[in-house]
């Protein structure tokens, strides 16, 4: 290694450390913890909301699809996020800033019932322990690549920074962290695009060669019977519901926008998010794109940006690369162990222990923000032999989506949905999802039609069970033309 | 029908369709709405124009991209 490439490592720790650590003293309280003291602006939410998105798969994962099948992916950053964007911006997050919560759970135990509370909060916190367990793994592999680290030297110390900030400063420490991040990603992924595209003839020869020799890697769709991103499954499955319910309903993405020092600073800083967005293939998609123009020879195509780390940044400049990687990673793990923190203590502490009392829930968040992270790390070395359980539960949080999606569009839209008839839909949902990737469906056609099947659902059930009284709704319902 | 026989144009045709109803559905949300809590209400403030802007360059995008 580089001496250069060990000082932007180490710099960068040390950095990430600092900032985490001299926000401790903020917290006073579990509204400062979890929610920042509701003090943050809207380019800190918006940087954050972007480090958040970019996790384990990101990097590594979509240049592979990129180098198989080109700018498609990019769907996943374009039309399979902005839209639901600018609509979480300008619905979503005004509506849950109206009703006070601070979580996404919490909203549909007050639209619904405490039961759909704790559900939905229970199922998006077990996976989320063991996705922060992959995260970390990924980590401590990366650290063993470059740096030949041990495994389990690499999960510790990737934990201890992690937690040191996490728990001392919450919320507030992961978002300052996350915007450090984000800018430190960027600036990597500017370099191998700058670098790239100066080592494949300029700008005109690399697309002259991209077009010439992979015509179909430039569409944006997919003919409608690829067998894994059909393009009626990526506008209606992906676009449609997937990414709704993502951007609407994910806990550790809207958690920051909670934490905004106004509601005008909590959209405006998802929409600034989604400026970044369009810009992030950048980082994650046009690699893949380079690896296939520079003819790489590579065994599997999720090989193709360690290919571009090792072939086109020069010693020196490599280590900023890895550090946008480790980067990308540990600001998912803070988010989602912050997130999954604030759901154990309130939405399923508060609801199935009665006489919780609600001043301790500072020093329980931080409790559980170590337990989860411990658990976390206990999780990692098992990950390559685990593959097959977080796949398993990675489908049942996606079975879980189209219904969730449902119950908080006619949840938030119309005063119809009813607490009985929503846990109904929630749980024959599920199994309808269930049916349906048993049979072998693809899982953007699964989503769509679990989605379909829960609105009707939802919308029958409704008419036969007791609604909530009007009053209990004039906060939990969208209406912005009502007159006050 | 059997979605695997749909023209890729479609997708384009539908984008751009989807694009354009968004566009619609954000301007009518009432101004009001859109500025509540904001410290003051300059123009650059208004979050439908920064939703118009993020349309245009996914229309731009899906343009280019067929």
């Amino acid at each position: 290694m580089h001496p250069l490439d060990l000082i932007i490592i180490v710099g960068y720790l040390a950095l990430i450390t600092f900032v985490g650590l001299r926000l401790a003293g903020r917290v006073k309280s579990a509204r400062d913890f979890f929610l920042a003291g509701r003090s943050l602006s809207w380019w800190v939410i918006g940087l954050s909301i972007i480090g958040t998105n970019i996790g384990a798969n990101s990097y590594v994962g979509a240049a592979g699809n990129a180098f198989s099948i080109g700018i498609a992916q990019a769907n996943f950053e374009w039309i399979g996020a902005i839209p639901a964007m600018i609509l979480a911006a300008l619905v979503f997050i005004p509506l849950y800033w109206k009703a006070g919560v601070y979580s996404i759970p919490e909203y549909l135990g007050l639209r619904y019932n405490s039961t759909v509370r704790v559900v939905a909060a229970l199922i998006t916190s077990i996976v989320s322990v063991f996705a922060i367990g992959v995260a970390l793994w990924a980590i401590a592999l990366t650290l063993q690549t470059y740096l030949g680290w041990p495994i389990w030297v690499g999960i510790m110390v990737t934990g201890t920074i992690v937690g040191a900030y996490s728990i001392a400063g919450g919320l507030a420490a992961v978002a300052f962290t996350d915007m450090l991040q984000v800018s430190i990603m960027f600036v990597g992924g500017l370099v191998i695009v700058g670098l790239g595209i100066s080592q494949t003839g300029g700008f005109s020869g690399f697309a002259e060669t991209l077009i010439s020799e992979n015509p179909n890697h430039l569409q944006a769709y997919l003919p409608a019977d690829h067998p894994s991103y059909p393009w009626p499954g990526v506008i209606f499955g992906l676009g449609l519901v997937l990414s709704p319910a993502y951007w609407w309903a994910g806990q550790a993405i809207l958690q920051r926008s909670l934490g905004a020092k106004s509601q005008w600073d909590a959209s405006a800083g998802m929409m600034f998010a989604a400026f970044g967005k369009i810009f992030v293939p950048l980082l994650i998609v046009f690699p893949g794109l380079l690896a296939l123009v520079m003819h790489a020879q590579i065994e599997y195509p999720d090989m193709a940006l360690p290919w571009i780390i090792k072939n086109v940044l020069p010693p020196g400049i490599s280590g900023l690369m890895f550090i946008a990687i480790i980067a990308a990673l540990q600001s998912t793990i803070d988010s989602s162990v912050n997130s999954t923190s604030l759901m154990l203590t309130r939405d399923v502490r508060h609801v199935l222990i009665k006489n919780a009392n609600p001043d301790n829930d500072l020093k329980v968040g931080r409790i559980l923000t170590l337990v989860l992270l411990l658990l976390a790390m206990c999780t990692a070395p098992l990950v390559a032999e685990m593959g097959g359980i977080f796949t398993f539960l990675q489908t049942i949080l996606s079975l879980f989506q189209g219904p969730m999606l449902a119950l908080l569009i006619l949840g938030a839209f119309t005063r119809r949905a009813t607490p009985q008839a929503g846990l109904w839909t929630l749980i024959s949902g599920v199994i309808f999802a269930s049916a349906a990737s048993y049979a072998g469906m693809n899982m953007l056609y699964v989503a769509f039609s679990s989605f379909i099947y829960a609105v009707i659902a939802l919308w029958l059930l409704s008419g036969l069970t007791a609604p909530q009284p009007d009053k209990d709704l004039s906060t939990l319902t969208y209406s912005p033309w009502r007159r006050s | 029908m059997d979605p695997s026989n749909l023209p890729l144009e479609w997708a384009y045709y539908l984008s751009i369709f989807g694009f354009l109803c968004l566009f619609v559905v954000i301007w009518l949300i009432p101004k009001k709405a859109v500025f509540e809590d904001a410290p003051d209400q300059s123009r650059w403030r208004d979050l439908r124009l920064w939703a118009a802007v993020l349309i245009a360059f996914q229309l731009v995008i899906y343009a280019v991209f067929n």
